[in-house]
């Protein structure tokens, strides 16, 4: 049953006519692909991991070792052949003109039709079930250039899935979308996955997304390098950590997202509960103050979250005085007056 | 694995409306052909025309002549022209996915020029060697010349295209091939006989009027063969409307692909630049006024509105060439430009506008 569908062994990749005549971009790397699970391919920008999937797509040539698809090599594919195997979702929008949500899904059915691309009520059938599986059913007459960007990318995912591949390989496939469309699309491959058995292998840098949905990453470093395994397996291990390392940047390893490293040098202590103390600590977060809890009030400046049936105040209390603000903005704009204040004084 | 679900489809069809476009652009066609019948340096009543081609008697003689050998094969020119640049282009704003892509814009026309400047006047250069080979074949020589000059061009274009994969690039290519092929003409042009010179101007302001019947017999079996390579594409140039490597993933053979519509397009802009002159605009203008009549891009539909428009299209300059009601004729190529330049700049500001480059 979870056999790999995709395997490599020492595959290198990279390109043919760059200015040295071949680029390597990775090399070595040993990687395997399960029958349906959902495989997010995660690293920094840069570390080839376009190049890695239109190496595994037959876009790109093989520079050494070996890509297996279901048992065999990918040289021996034809490009039609290989279309059985795998379809693609890349990056790019694309620019088809005047053309329906139906007509692009039937295109998934190309391998399948003949020279002149007669489609059969069997076919119809599959762009059906594509649109159904994407969620957009009742689309099939809209224009594409018409629709919101995540809907586009579904559709997009729709044509690949009307192809009936055997692995779905996405470059990608968020990146130029807004926040509601990168996490419905994403839910989208998790669903294929665990409920329609399909394969999937996307590249992303939605890594809170990925982390959430992915069963397995393979994490590539900046020099090429892929670790495979759980996502939680690779941020226990430090992996993950280490190939995400930036200046002033921290992957909050209890939280599961990334964080700026503000490390505040003023303190406050806080008084308050639920979520108004949750987003009133990342507020002050934000402005370099570091939370302490009530027990140890050692700060000079104590705040007190106060909250009747309708709204939060939020009081501010130092050595001399008091005060009551009615938002976040208000509080943190006088708490960053505060701040510079204290460093203007110890000059 | 998939549930199999009884949501029923209908099968793709060209939907009624889409019938009704084209039966309406045939009755158009067959107005401005009535039209270009009936006007000229003499004005033919539309009644005796109709006598005159259902074998009636009572004609005038001299206007029997001037249908048959005069306006017939012009009308079969424009038509055939109209529809070979108008396919030629829609293949070439699809490969090179640019909407002002045509064979004019990006030199391969420049290039038929300089095969046919080179048989007209290169001919005498070269000590009258080709001549006689050029005459015994007769209008055959000036299409191979022509075809030969197309091809090359569109060849180096590719050659060059396959590397800058950047539409801007290629097209400030295509202009400097237009450039470079000019100044050639040029040259040749500076050392030739003045009759000569003037043979080739004649041709090169186009005209539709020059083609005999029997030059027709040709004409004709060269369009219909690459409207026939066209005939089996609609499939991957659909395909190519998502990118190579798209169509490249879905099993399309992108290499023999581009090859079978380097063929097509450049028999079809290279024979008529050969018979009728570099004739500009409609290549680029026809595809954009089917794509804005059928509001599609599917090339099944494309495909044969392409070739009713292009019909029409020519048809129609062709007959406002005749100033009608007046002794004179302007080339073709003035008609065609002033309401060609107009038109593209208007789908530049379009785009501009935010619309993406096919979208209507």
């Amino acid at each position: 049953m979870n056999h790999p569908l995709l395997r490599t062994t020492d595959l290198e990749v990279g390109h043919l006519n760059g200015k040295p005549a071949k680029k390597v971009v990775a090399s070595g790397l040993n990687l395997d692909l399960l029958e349906g699970e959902f495989v997010c391919l995660v690293g920094p920008n840069g570390a080839g991991k376009s190049t890695l999937l239109r190496s595994m797509t037959g876009l790109l040539p093989v520079l050494g070792g070996e890509i297996e698809i279901s048992g065999k090599k990918l040289a021996q594919f034809t490009r039609k052949e290989l279309a059985y195997q795998i379809s693609v979702v890349l990056t790019s929008p694309i620019e088809v003109g005047a053309m329906s949500v139906k007509e692009l899904v039937a295109m998934g059915r190309f391998p399948f039709t003949g020279l002149f691309d007669r489609m059969s009520e069997k076919d119809w059938q599959i762009v059906h079930q594509a649109l159904q599986m994407v969620g957009i059913e009742g689309f099939e007459e809209r224009l594409i250039h018409k629709l919101s960007d995540g809907e586009r990318q579904k559709v997009m995912i729709a044509r690949a899935l009307a192809q009936e591949p055997r692995i779905l390989v996405l470059d990608e496939p968020t990146a130029y979308l807004d926040l509601p469309g990168r996490v419905s699309v994403m839910n989208l491959m998790r669903e294929l996955s665990s409920e329609h058995g399909k394969t999937v292998l996307t590249s992303t840098h939605d890594l809170d997304l990925a982390m959430r949905s992915a069963d397995r990453f393979w994490l590539m470093s900046a020099g090429g390098e892929i670790i495979q395994g759980a996502p939680e397996d690779l941020v226990l291990s430090g992996d993950f950590q280490r190939i995400f390392a930036r200046d002033k940047v921290s992957f909050d390893s209890q939280n599961g997202h990334f964080s700026v490293a503000n490390k505040g040098e003023e303190f406050v202590s806080l008084h308050g509960e639920g979520d108004a103390r949750v987003w009133t600590e990342r507020a002050l977060q934000r402005i370099g103050f570091q939370v302490l809890d009530q027990i140890e009030a050692d700060a000079p400046l104590r705040i007190d979250i106060e909250e009747d049936e309708k709204d939060v105040f939020w009081v501010v209390n130092d050595k001399s005085s008091s005060q009551r603000f009615v938002s976040l903005a208000d509080l943190t704009s006088y708490l960053r007056l505060f701040k510079n204040q204290d460093t203007l004084n110890s000059d | 694995m998939m549930q199999q679900d009884q949501l029923k489809s209908k099968p793709q069809a060209i939907k009624g409306s889409r019938l009704w476009l084209f039966a309406l652009l045939f009755f158009l066609l067959l107005v401005v052909v009535g039209l270009n019948l009936s006007y000229g340096s003499v004005k033919i009543p539309l009644g005796d025309i109709l006598k005159m081609l259902t074998g009636q008697e009572g004609v005038k003689e001299s206007w029997a002549y001037i249908i048959q050998n005069y306006r017939l094969p012009k009308i079969a020119t424009a038509i055939l022209a109209g529809i070979a640049l108008s396919a030629s282009g829609l293949q070439m704003q699809t490969m090179f996915r640019n909407p002002l892509a045509d064979p004019f814009i990006l030199g391969i026309n420049s290039g038929a020029s300089l095969g046919v400047a080179l048989a007209i006047m290169g001919a005498s250069l070269a000590g009258g060697l080709f001549v006689p080979a050029l005459n015994a074949a007769g209008g055959l020589g000036l299409i191979l010349a022509a075809s030969i000059g197309a091809g090359l061009v569109m060849g180096l274009i590719l050659l060059v295209g396959k590397r800058v994969n950047n539409p801007t690039s290629l097209l400030i290519l295509g202009l400097m091939f237009g450039h470079a092929t000019s100044a050639l003409v040029s040259l040749l042009i500076y050392f030739s006989a003045p009759e000569k010179v003037k043979a080739y101007n004649i041709w090169s302001y186009g005209a539709f009027s020059g083609v005999t019947w029997e030059q027709l017999h040709l004409f004709f079996p060269v369009i219909l063969v690459a409207l026939g390579i066209l005939f089996f594409l609609p499939k991957g140039l659909n395909g190519l409307l998502l990118g190579e490597d798209y169509a490249k993933t879905m099993g399309l053979n992108v290499d023999r692909l581009r090859l079978l519509i380097l063929l097509s397009a450049s028999i079809l802009s290279g024979t008529v630049t050969a018979f009728c002159g570099p004739i500009g605009f409609i290549g680029v203008a026809v595809p954009h006024i089917a794509r804005n009549i059928f509001k599609t891009s599917n090339h099944k539909l494309l495909i044969p509105a392409v070739i009713l428009i292009g019909a029409v299209v020519a048809v129609t300059a062709d007959l406002i060439a005749q100033l009608p009601g007046s002794q004179f004729v302007l080339p073709i190529n003035v008609i065609t430009s002033l309401f060609g330049a107009p038109f593209v700049l208007w789908i530049v500001l379009k785009r501009k506008r935010g619309a993406a480059s096919f979208n209507v």
